[in-house]
């Protein structure tokens, strides 16, 4: 899947807006700020089992989703950074 | 987060991060939910969703993944997921929680009898508290239909407006599809046309975000959401004319979060160390070539 990206903006008196209308400092397309556009990977499907996850937590502790989760919902989180 | 502890709902937040960073930033920012530390993006590729836009050989922000959210329930079954192609928002909270209560996104229901006005009635509302930056919360057009009537649904036939929400323009607001109801098939009696339409009471939802010029601090805490919601309604003998709602909601905009500073005497100081840490993370990316 080739993932189309956001390039197109315009410069405003703050800084770049792009084809949503939010504005920031960088232009779209330059480094952090490359928003996918169209269809782009997003894992496993509505429906399907979680994949379990077993790497470690903030503390260094070692974790498996589904134990540590036992038989209560969740929401799981992908995000970008916590450093930038 | 006490919303999600309430509600019986594990929170979890994984990223590339290393560990001492991710404990950083919940020391500072005094977070309680579970952050995951996945500095090799193993689990990230697993997934199948590492960001392939930025080049391996490019950036220390290689290995993050196209970010996004997934809803499980007791069994562990995938039942919602959330992903924006933008970095400038993300589904709010309030979003969530309400998926899930198991409300649906948007509700139309049958009155009872005794609870039913003449005439279009039309509320609007935030749900939510306030407008953060990149947190997507919606507006909430409800209406109420007399009985026995109908309002039409988007798209209308020709001729006729449908139930809709209009935001004045305003740069400072980003606004998604509107979230509409399931509609209802009506037909006029003695004819063979039909027509999509809502009864009873309904929601309309309206996804909106503020966007970077906006930032919460000094005169710049709070922002008018103005606008009309539209509507016409029928019975089957009768249309009334187009009916309308002004609205002007001033709602208030959070400033950024500072984190905590603890004081001197302390063992260490509660900051995020994100320039240490992003130095870290450009060496490790350089070791990794």
């Amino acid at each position: 899947m080739k993932v189309e990206v956001e390039t197109t903006a315009r410069k405003t008196e703050n800084g770049w807006a792009d084809q949503d209308g939010f504005v920031g400092p960088f232009r779209p397309g330059n480094g952090p700020r490359n928003d996918p556009r169209g269809d782009f990977p997003t894992g496993p499907e509505v429906g399907e089992k979680m994949p379990n996850v077993q790497c470690r937590d903030s503390r260094g502790q070692t974790f498996d989703l589904h134990a540590d989760r036992g038989n209560t919902p969740a929401l799981f989180m992908f995000f970008r950074s916590a450093v930038w | 987060m006490q919303a999600f502890d309430d509600a019986g709902i594990r929170v979890y937040a994984l990223s590339y991060d290393e560990q001492a960073a991710l404990a950083d930033f919940a020391d500072a920012y005094n977070i309680s939910y579970t952050f995951l530390s996945d500095s090799t993006s193993k689990v990230i590729r697993q997934f199948g969703i590492l960001n392939t836009i930025i080049a391996e050989d490019d950036h220390p922000w290689f290995g993050i993944p196209y970010p996004g959210t997934y809803l499980l329930d007791a069994e562990g079954t995938i039942t919602h997921k959330f992903f924006e192609n933008n970095l400038a928002v993300r589904v709010g909270p309030e979003q969530l929680l309400r998926v899930f209560r198991g409300e649906t996104f948007a509700t139309q229901k049958h009155l009872p009898l005794d609870n039913v006005p003449t005439e279009v009635t039309a509320t609007v509302f935030l749900d939510g508290e306030a407008m953060a930056l990149s947190v997507q919360r919606e507006l909430v057009a409800q209406l109420t239909v007399p009985l026995g009537s109908h309002v039409y649904a988007s798209p209308a036939p020709e001729g006729i407006v449908a139930v809709d929400i209009e935001i004045d323009a305003n740069p400072l607001l980003v606004l998604r599809d509107i979230v509409r109801p399931p509609s209802e098939t009506h037909s006029l009696s003695g004819t063979a046309e039909t027509f999509q339409v809502h009864h009873g009471q309904l929601a309309l939802r309206l996804p909106v975000t503020i966007n970077g010029m906006v930032t919460g601090a000094g005169n710049n805490n709070e922002i008018v959401i103005a606008g009309t919601v539209r509507w016409q309604s029928c019975d089957d003998e009768v249309c009334d004319l187009p009916g309308e709602y002004r609205f002007e909601i001033k709602v208030p905009v959070e400033a950024p979060v500072i984190p905590q500073i603890r004081v001197p005497d302390a063992e260490r100081t509660i900051e995020p160390r994100a320039g240490e840490h992003f130095q870290h993370m450009v060496n490790r990316h350089k070791e990794s070539l």
